[in-house]
């Protein structure tokens, strides 16, 4: 749409103007860590963070949340839809948790729409920011492509210095400028250092995946029978972490909760993970993904396979957030290359014999 | 019988913060009172009644004379339910497994230990047969008030069957591991809501095991984030000596059968 300029030093102005009409979140430090949370002024605010625990994917699908409220009466049953959502400013989100976003909007958009979603969806200001530096070592997101977007952000901030550039993508973008006296128009000089500043920037990312990521569809379908699987399957502790803090990982549980009347009650969803041992255990109790290799083999074929079959987009987007978490210091990044040079062996072994 | 259902504490060894913690719910939750009947809790009220459905008890078995009285319970009750880390799991009672009962006796109470009968510690469901177990030390009071629910409306239990790791990465916490310190989260029951490490100290485990842990991976872990095999061990018998040694008792049986 345009582009434009807001000065650092006038940072806080616009936060304090933000915070008048909006639910104001970002990126703040806890404990030598960051997370996303509520902002009341700039100075909470570290836009400079490496990562977060949890992705602003919370702020579309809450950990926990209530779905319906329900009560009977004797003869009929009542149900209350619930939403609860105020319109809300994401500061500060990297791209490849923008490009998550993408696929989360297909996923809960595609064939019945998920209300709650679209509510939480519809009411979300997103504001991203263009990473200038390597996050953490177990990021690979230049590997994914997801190191830059084009769309899918509202406001599209990049550090320039003294100034933030600013791209203004969207109309409920612009809605956050309304009335922002320091934002102005950039000028010649400010866009030639803005294009420095993108351009200059990619030699500092390091690419870490050994081979090109079209090739991962076809390299996971021959690898279905790998050993790497029981090996990961030995150290994982099925913790359900590395899902957790994923940006792309949407799996819920429903369940319901009751009163003391045991009349009336609500129905809320909480977030699931297919690493966890009963996750897809169904009624009779079978359980037909009962080791953890065969857990994690179906996490690497979600991430690398299955989400690109049915949605078009992979279900991994580098930003190496489950390699931190994981104790067993299972990492995608590793795996993937592990994957791909015992592939090679096993041809070069092949075309030897 | 009224239509409320009839429910009774009991306890045995134990430090009786379990039924503190139900005392904490009729507190929090006061209509529970317009719903079940207490016909005896020695913690909380001076009646004593004997004919009651479901029965919760606190507290490990340590002595023999525990046994006759934990079956009578059960005689009595339809249901029976383990309150806490010393009924599900023999708890920090069960310490004292690992030694030489008569050094423990002896430890503890010096000249006088023949006077008393105490042998090791176990949980009530090595004694009697038990429905359904709210684990925790203590109990976590939403949890007992959902179970109180689940068996009014004639449901199961349900406990949750995965580790505390997801409860604290639900709630964001920072992972105590990346502050320096250990933690049992990734093979320990969850429901507690990841208390402990949400006040930056490790899980102990109070919940006892997952149903299928990864312990070999975690003392790895353990060992990678300096412990040494002593405090790996003395960890993993705080909460859960009882079980560490079901394990082990069933490693040698694999071994040597
Ligand atoms: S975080 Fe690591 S240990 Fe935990 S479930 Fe994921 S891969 Fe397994
Ligand atoms: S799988 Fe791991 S690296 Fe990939 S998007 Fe999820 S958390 Fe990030
Ligand atoms: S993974 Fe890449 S895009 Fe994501 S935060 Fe790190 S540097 Fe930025
Ligand atoms: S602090 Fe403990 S429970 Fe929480 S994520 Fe870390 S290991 Fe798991
Ligand atoms: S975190 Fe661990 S030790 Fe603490 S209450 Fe929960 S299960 Fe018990």
């Amino acid at each position: 749409m345009s582009f434009k300029v807001i000065p650092k030093v006038a940072l806080p102005e616009w936060i304090d103007h933000l915070c008048t009409g909006y639910r104001v979140v970002g990126p703040k430090p806890l404990h030598g860590q960051h997370i996303f949370s509520d902002i009341q002024s700039a100075v909470e605010l570290d836009l400079g963070y490496p990562t977060t625990v949890i992705p602003p994917k919370k702020y579309l699908l809450p950990q926990r949340e209530d779905l319906i409220r329900f009560k009977s009466d004797g003869n009929q049953i009542h149900v209350e839809e619930v939403i609860e959502t105020k319109p809300t400013v994401v500061l500060g989100i990297h791209t490849c948790d923008l490009h998550a976003i993408q696929l989360l909007d297909r996923v809960f958009y595609q064939g019945f729409s998920d209300q709650h979603y679209r509510a939480h969806r519809e009411n979300t200001y997103l504001v991203s920011i263009e990473c200038l530096q390597p996050c953490i070592p177990q990021s690979f997101c230049k590997s994914m492509g997801t190191l830059s977007v084009t769309d899918g952000f509202d406001l599209h901030l990049t550090d320039i210095g003294d100034d933030y550039a600013v791209d203004i993508e969207t109309e409920k973008g612009a809605a956050l400028l309304d009335g922002f006296s320091a934002v102005r128009d950039v000028t010649d000089e400010e866009y030639r250092l803005f294009n420095r500043v993108v351009s200059e920037k990619w030699a500092r990312f390091p690419l870490r995946l050994d081979f090109d990521i079209t090739e991962l569809p076809s390299l996971l379908s021959v690898s279905y029978e790998s050993k790497l699987w029981d090996e990961l399957g030995e150290r994982c502790l099925a913790c359900g972490m590395c899902t957790n803090v994923c940006p792309t990982c949407y799996c819920f549980n429903v369940t319901d909760e009751v009163d003391f009347t045991l009349s009336a009650g609500k129905r809320i969803r909480i977030w699931d993970s297919c690493q966890l041992d009963k996750f897809a255990t169904v009624s009779g109790g079978h359980n037909f993904r009962s080791s953890r290799a065969h857990r994690q083999r179906h996490r690497f074929f979600r991430k690398g396979k299955y989400q690109m079959d049915a949605y078009g987009l992979l279900g991994c987007v580098g930003c190496g957030r489950c390699g931190q978490a994981c104790l067993a210091d299972i990492k995608i990044v590793d795996t993937l290359n592990d994957l791909y040079h015992r592939h090679a062996n096993n041809r070069e072994q092949e075309r030897l014999l | 019988m009224s239509a409320k259902p009839k429910v009774a504490f009991f306890d045995f060894t134990s430090c009786e913060g379990c039924q503190l913690t139900v005392i904490d719910s009729l507190q929090t939750h006061p209509e529970i009172l317009d719903v079940i009947d207490i016909v005896c809790f020695r913690e909380a009220m001076s009646e004593k009644g004997d004919d009651y459905q479901i029965a919760f008890i606190e507290g490990s078995c340590t002595r023999p004379s525990d046994e006759p009285v934990m079956q009578a319970i059960r005689d009595r009750a339809e249901l029976v339910v383990a309150l806490g880390a010393c009924a599900h799991l023999g708890g920090i009672n069960a310490i004292r497994n690992r030694f030489d009962l008569d050094d423990v006796r002896q430890y503890v109470y010096g000249d006088k230990a023949e006077w008393y009968e105490t042998y090791q510690a176990r949980p009530i469901k090595a004694v009697i047969p038990i429905d359904a177990v709210l684990p925790g030390c203590p109990i976590d009071r939403r949890e007992f008030v959902a179970a109180l629910k689940a068996l009014l409306q004639g449901r199961a239990i349900q406990i949750p069957d995965y580790p505390v790791c997801v409860e604290c990465k639900l709630k964001e916490n920072i992972c105590v591991y990346l502050r320096g310190k250990t933690c049992l989260g990734p093979i320990t029951r969850a429901g507690c809501d990841a208390i402990c490490p949400t006040y930056g100290d490790g899980c102990e485990g109070c919940r006892g095991l997952i149903p299928d842990p990864n312990i070999d991976s975690l003392k790895q872990i353990l060992s990678e984030h300096g412990l040494n095999p002593d405090e790996t061990l003395a960890k993993m018998t705080l909460f859960l000596n009882y079980q560490t040694m079901e394990r082990e008792a069933a490693d040698d049986d694999q071994e040597n059968g």
